[in-house]
């Protein structure tokens, strides 16, 4: 093909595809000049090559589509959802006639005449200013011969005069934003003009008709001008008689195709054009003054015809000058290949670089010794070089979402937000390609299926207006991308049904299928959950074809989903080729590598050193400073039996401990040797081998040896199947539900039936009292209890102290206070996911959720306290000021089960609390006046979010220097740069009792050293 | 080349198959020519834990990383002894490169079409699997092994 062309298409398609995602940002934001210059400028680009390349078709589109753009940049017309609808199918178009035209390098046959009617529509139908470019861009639609016969739907000829007065001068090569306006102050002073005295419209018409005609066939005028004048003609006589030189000069220029034309020459045109106007029946006098104003596109045109010979001598100066305004980064377009190549002689020469070294450290003293440093250098330099050419943000591949969710929105008449967070994490380009057409489908289908309609959406309590949320980022030589909807979930009864309907197994295997193994079915072949096909989803062959193509890159597709609520897909791909620092590590006699990204820090124990592996049982575990750390050895989780690794002897010696640290879940991994840390090229495993989850790829070292490398995650799957798994749901969860956290839980019974539970973090102990111990005083029961009197509570009316025997009892602390909850019978302690789905109206129940696969009443710890202690709300104040002169924390939480939760916890600890349900109660507070030596906030609240709040506190003088933490379920590494980001001072997982005192304590410590 | 090597049955038709043939645990199986990309000796290879039994490992090849499969275990022949030596071909299935562990290569062979019979159907499952036929030598029978098959591992591990 050629190089221009190539060079163009390639050029055409980028700039098409950021003017997709300008005309959606401008859409949204219709008065930001700078992406409306841009786009204009774009698209103007577009027009003015297309031209150059002599591609009529195409340059028409561009040039209809510029002239609405030019209006909107003017101020007059208003950016609308419609015309916006307009310009893209406009681009759609461009992109259409590009893709025919790469393939045939040439313009496809076609007609955009409905096309370009519709954008100049725009102009006509706004009323403001009328332009008449479709009778002059479309040949054709005016046949001078019979311009009598008005077609339907066609302006009159009184409307289409009006608007030759307003318009810009159609084929407008270069200036017709600048001249816009320009036409219209002249307009308003050409009453009379010649434009009408030469017989208006009709005539300048017909005459542009017969003058094209003459100068095709005119011997010694015709090589100089361009084939099918008429339309120019008709421009550039209009303009002329209208005195709008600018227009007529760049018209005319446009006319002129050869070298050599000069003032005779032009003086031959003027006579030609002279006969031809009085043909048309323009008077003598009046042909005598239009004779003067053609001076101005004669000037134009023997310039024209002198650049035109100029540059086929010359070169390409038009080109040049593009180079050198286009302000851009220099770059060059490569073919991948070329950089593949690139890559493996990289690679070889890395490989005999090694040997090199390798032989220079065995022979002392050699005189090549310094060359092969320098080369050494050199080579590492270009293998970092080369690799970095193959990385590309993720953008890359969503560049073309906000464009299809915002025709989507407006083909279904939903309202969809995209969200993109983490577009600038790079990955193998590779790999982006491939993933493209997934990402794109996987959010087709979540604003197609998922978010639901407005009216759906109120109906449920959701904001009107949906979000399809995206997430990029990198953990442990992974990328993972999320897409979070906030729409109807996937229905599970559906798709059951939907299942055994298409009998994708048998019956009894679906009906025994988890939840969320059914959801996963629309990952099977012939799967889908649209009721009505549109033309946005496909046919069922949706899903499993992105899984397919996800798989194929050694990636994996995770979804969760939850009915209602809303479905998060995430995608793990390995960064192929990235660049990781890896530990190298020993086992069973090979190396291996592991993340540095993951690991913590190394400890070596041994009965010397201060950490030692102690035995609990025969689970051997680690105590590291304040902490317990379970651990793996990486021999055993290799599948190398090592029974004798856990005799007391062998934990005794030198034991080699990588403390790693996956999500919040810390773990130990033993190794029989460390070496050293190597940067490495992480290669994907054979397909044969990706199913394996302890290898998250493998790589060469510098010696050439081949190595596996570890996957943390795949490990502490091994370590702890409870752990791995509640990671694995705050992996894809974190979006989908505000609290879904496994916690330990105390289940009970007391009075009715009902199941009763309450955290455990918030019992100080369980006791078994003799009922003979248990005392009345006129208020309630007491018993003594470790030297003082512990009021004891029964849950409600129905609960009854027993009578004889003894009395299961949980005791609950508060400050100095502690209470007795007399219940009937303790069940167990349980490790469940704590949701709570129905707040309650009764008084000590919080609200009520699923444990253990039971309904489960969650009992308020608050109220019993006030039960137990009727003077404790008088007596409250008291404390509090006592307390707060000690140290005072503001609770922000929209859950007031959590406020309930945590207020005694605190209280116990002995810090002052006052609790917030929200952010914005919060900052009335210090609008108050209020201070404290602590805040502590949740991240995911209603209205005003914790990020939002803490840029709010740290925005201003009074809460500035009061330290700041985070209190929330979303705990990876992303979160904790947001939240550090908007001046969250630490970060707490919800559910950790301790952290968020050793947290509190620590912050505290920090400001009275800093104060 | 044809000079020195005329075949009385594969005429320039083209009715005949060239393949590289190799030993293992003393059958003799060919591969057809084009899927050979290298021949190796023994090559020093990094084993892979928990791997299929099959894999006997991955290897260093110019910068790529091979996967080896094991053919003795993964088509049911007696296992290798420790000091036995071996040699491999390489062969790409998916653009992903496999090295297979072999006995020994022998040499490259072209075979008229007329001497080649489809695998008898009591032949060993495994091998079956694999197998694209027979060829019938003066001495022997060489059975041709089909890369595609023995490497598309989706499809024997649904089997």
């Amino acid at each position: 093909m050629d190089d221009l062309l190539n060079e163009f298409l390639t050029e055409t398609f980028e700039s098409i595809e950021e003017v997709d995602v300008q005309l959606v940002e401008l859409e949204q934001d219709p008065n930001n000049k700078s992406v409306l210059d841009n786009i204009f400028r774009l698209v103007h680009t577009i027009k003015g090559t297309c031209g150059f390349l002599g591609l009529p078709r195409l340059e028409k589109v561009a040039h209809a589509a510029e002239n609405v753009l030019g209006k909107f940049r003017d101020g007059e017309l208003d950016v609308t959802s419609d015309s916006v609808t307009v310009i893209l199918e406009s681009l759609d178009r461009i992109k259409s006639i590009l893709a025919d035209l790469e393939e045939t390098e040439e313009e496809p046959k076609g007609d955009d005449r409905p096309l370009i009617q519709k954008l100049d529509d725009i102009i006509l139908n706004d009323g403001k200013v009328v332009a008449a470019e479709p009778e002059m861009v479309i040949p054709d639609i005016i046949v001078p011969e019979k311009e009598e016969d008005l077609r339907p739907g066609e302006v009159s000829m009184d409307e289409l005069e009006a608007a030759f007065q307003n318009a810009p001068g159609p084929d407008d090569d270069s200036s017709s934003d600048a001249t816009a306006p320009a036409v219209a102050a002249v307009a308003a002073v050409s009453e009379g003009s010649l434009f009408d005295r030469c017989g208006g419209e009709d005539s300048i018409s017909v005459a542009s008709h017969l003058i094209s005609n003459r100068l095709e066939n005119s011997k010694g005028l015709g090589q100089f001008f361009e084939k099918d004048l008429k339309d120019r003609c008709n421009g550039m006589l209009t303009a002329v008689l209208q005195g709008n030189d600018d227009s007529a000069a760049t018209i005319a220029k446009g006319c002129i195709a050869g070298a050599g034309f000069g003032q005779d020459q032009f003086g031959e045109l003027v006579d030609e054009l002279k006969n031809v106007l009085q043909e048309v029946g323009a008077s003598k006098e009046v042909v005598d003054e239009v004779a003067p104003e053609l001076d101005v596109i004669g000037d134009a045109m023997i310039a024209k015809s002198e650049e035109l010979g100029a540059s086929s001598k010359g070169g390409d100066t038009k080109k040049k000058d593009k180079a050198a305004g286009g302000g851009r980064t220099q770059s060059i377009r490569v073919n991948v290949d070329l950089l593949e190549d690139l890559m493996n002689m990289v690679s070889e020469l890395v490989l005999t670089r090694n040997q090199l070294m390798q032989m220079l450290r065995q022979a002392d003293d050699s005189e090549f010794a310094v060359p092969l440093q320098r080369l050494s250098q050199c080579t590492t330099e270009l293998q970092e070089g080369v690799m970095k050419t193959r990385m590309q943000p993720i953008g890359n591949a969503w560049a073309k979402l906000p464009r299809i969710v915002r025709d989507l929105s407006v083909d279904l008449g939903k309202q969809i937000d995209l969200v993109m967070n983490g577009a600038e994490t790079e990955l193998d380009r590779q790999v982006l390609e491939l993933i493209k057409d997934p990402l794109t489908h996987m959010v087709r289908n979540s604003a197609d299926h998922g978010v639901e309609m407005p009216a759906e959406r109120l109906a449920v309590g959701k904001p009107e207006k949906g979000t399809i949320t995206l997430n990029a980022f990198h953990e442990g030589g992974h990328i993972i991308i999320q897409i979070v909807d906030d729409g109807k979930g996937l229905p599970v009864a559906k798709l059951r049904k939907k299942a055994l309907e298409k009998e994708l197994y048998p019956a009894s295997e679906i009906e025994a299928m988890s939840d969320a193994q059914i959801q996963k079915l629309i990952f099977h072949p012939g799967f889908s959950t649209a009721e009505k096909v549109t033309n946005v989803s496909g046919r069922g062959v949706g899903m499993d074809v992105v899984r397919t193509n996800i798989e194929q890159i050694g990636g994996t597709i995770d979804l969760k989903s939850e009915e209602s609520k809303g479905t998060s897909l995430s995608i793990k791909i390995p960064l192929t080729l990235a660049i990781v620092s890896g530990m190298i590590v020993e086992a069973t006699g090979q190396r291996f590598a592991i993340p540095q990204i993951s690991v913590l820090e190394l400890v070596r124990a041994s009965s010397r050193t201060e950490y030692a592996i102690e035995k609990i049982k025969d689970t051997p575990v680690l105590r590291l400073r304040n902490a317990l750390l379970p651990l793996v050895f990486l021999n055993e989780a290799l599948g190398y039996a090592t029974e004798e690794a856990h005799s007391d002897e062998a934990l005794k010696s030198d034991q080699f401990i990588v403390v790693t640290q996956v999500g919040a879940f810390t773990f130990g991994i033993v190794v029989d040797q460390v070496f050293d840390t190597e940067e490495i090229v992480v290669k994907p495993v054979a397909p044969l081998l990706k199913d394996m989850s302890i290898y998250s790829g493998n790589t060469i070292l510098g010696d050439g040896t081949v190595i596996m490398i570890l996957d943390p995650n795949g490990i502490s799957e091994l370590a702890n199947a409870n752990v791995s798994n509640a990671e694995a749901g705050k992996g894809t969860d974190e979006q989908a539900s505000t609290v879904s956290e496994t916690e330990t839980i105390l289940v009970f019974h007391a009075g009715n039936t009902n199941q009763k539970a309450v955290p455990l973090s918030l019992v100080a102990r369980l006791e078994d009292i003799e009922v003979e111990r248990i005392e009345q005083t006129d208020v309630h029961s007491v018993v003594q209890y470790r030297g003082a009197l512990m009021p004891l509570v029964v849950m409600n009316d129905e609960c009854h102290i027993k009578e004889s025997g003894r009395q299961p009892v949980i005791v609950f602390t508060d400050g100095e206070r502690t209470m007795g909850l007399a219940v009937d019978e303790i069940d167990d302690i349980i490790e469940d996911r704590l949701e709570v789905e129905l707040t309650s109206g009764t008084a000590g129940v919080v609200g009520s959720g699923v444990i253990a696969k039971k309904a489960t009443e969650m009992i308020d710890v608050a109220h019993y306290m006030d039960v137990a202690f009727a003077d404790r709300l008088a007596d409250k104040a008291a404390q509090k000021t006592e307390i707060v002169s000690n140290v005072s924390v503001l609770l922000i939480d929209d859950s007031s089960f959590f406020r309930n939760m945590l207020k005694p916890l605190l209280s116990s600890s002995g810090y002052g609390v006052t609790t917030a349900s929200n952010a914005s109660d919060a900052l009335k507070l210090r609008e108050d006046g209020a201070t404290f030596d602590l805040i502590i906030s949740d991240i995911e609240m209603p209205g005003m979010s914790g990020f939002e709040l803490a840029e709010s506190i740290k925005g201003d003088d009074r809460w500035k220097s009061t330290p700041l933490v985070a209190l929330t379920n979303l705990t990876s590494e992303k979160d904790f740069d947001r939240g550090r980001k908007a001046g969250f001072n630490d970060y707490v997982p919800k559910f950790d009792r301790d952290a968020l005192l050793h947290t509190l304590t620590q912050q505290l410590k920090n400001k009275e050293d800093a104060a | 080349m044809s000079d020195g090597y005329t075949d009385g049955v594969a005429d320039v038709d083209g009715s005949s198959r060239e393949f590289v043939t190799i030993n293992l645990a003393g059958q003799l199986l060919g591969i057809p020519v084009l899927d050979v990309h290298d021949v190796l000796n023994a090559q020093k290879m990094t084993k892979i834990p928990l791997a299929p039994p099959s894999v006997a490992g991955v290897l260093n090849l110019r910068g790529r990383i091979v996967t080896a499969i094991d053919l003795r275990v993964h088509l049911g022949f007696a296992p290798r002894g420790e000091d036995d030596t071996f040699m491999s071909v390489v062969v790409e299935h998916k653009g992903e490169p496999y090295s297979l562990l072999i006995d020994s290569v022998g040499e490259v062979v072209s075979l008229p079409d007329d001497d080649y019979e489809k695998s008898p159907v009591t032949l060993d499952d495994r091998l079956r699997a694999v197998c694209g036929g027979v060829y019938r030598l003066e001495k022997e029978l060489l059975v041709v092994l089909e890369v595609d098959t023995l490497l598309d591992f989706d499809i024997s591990d649904a089997a």
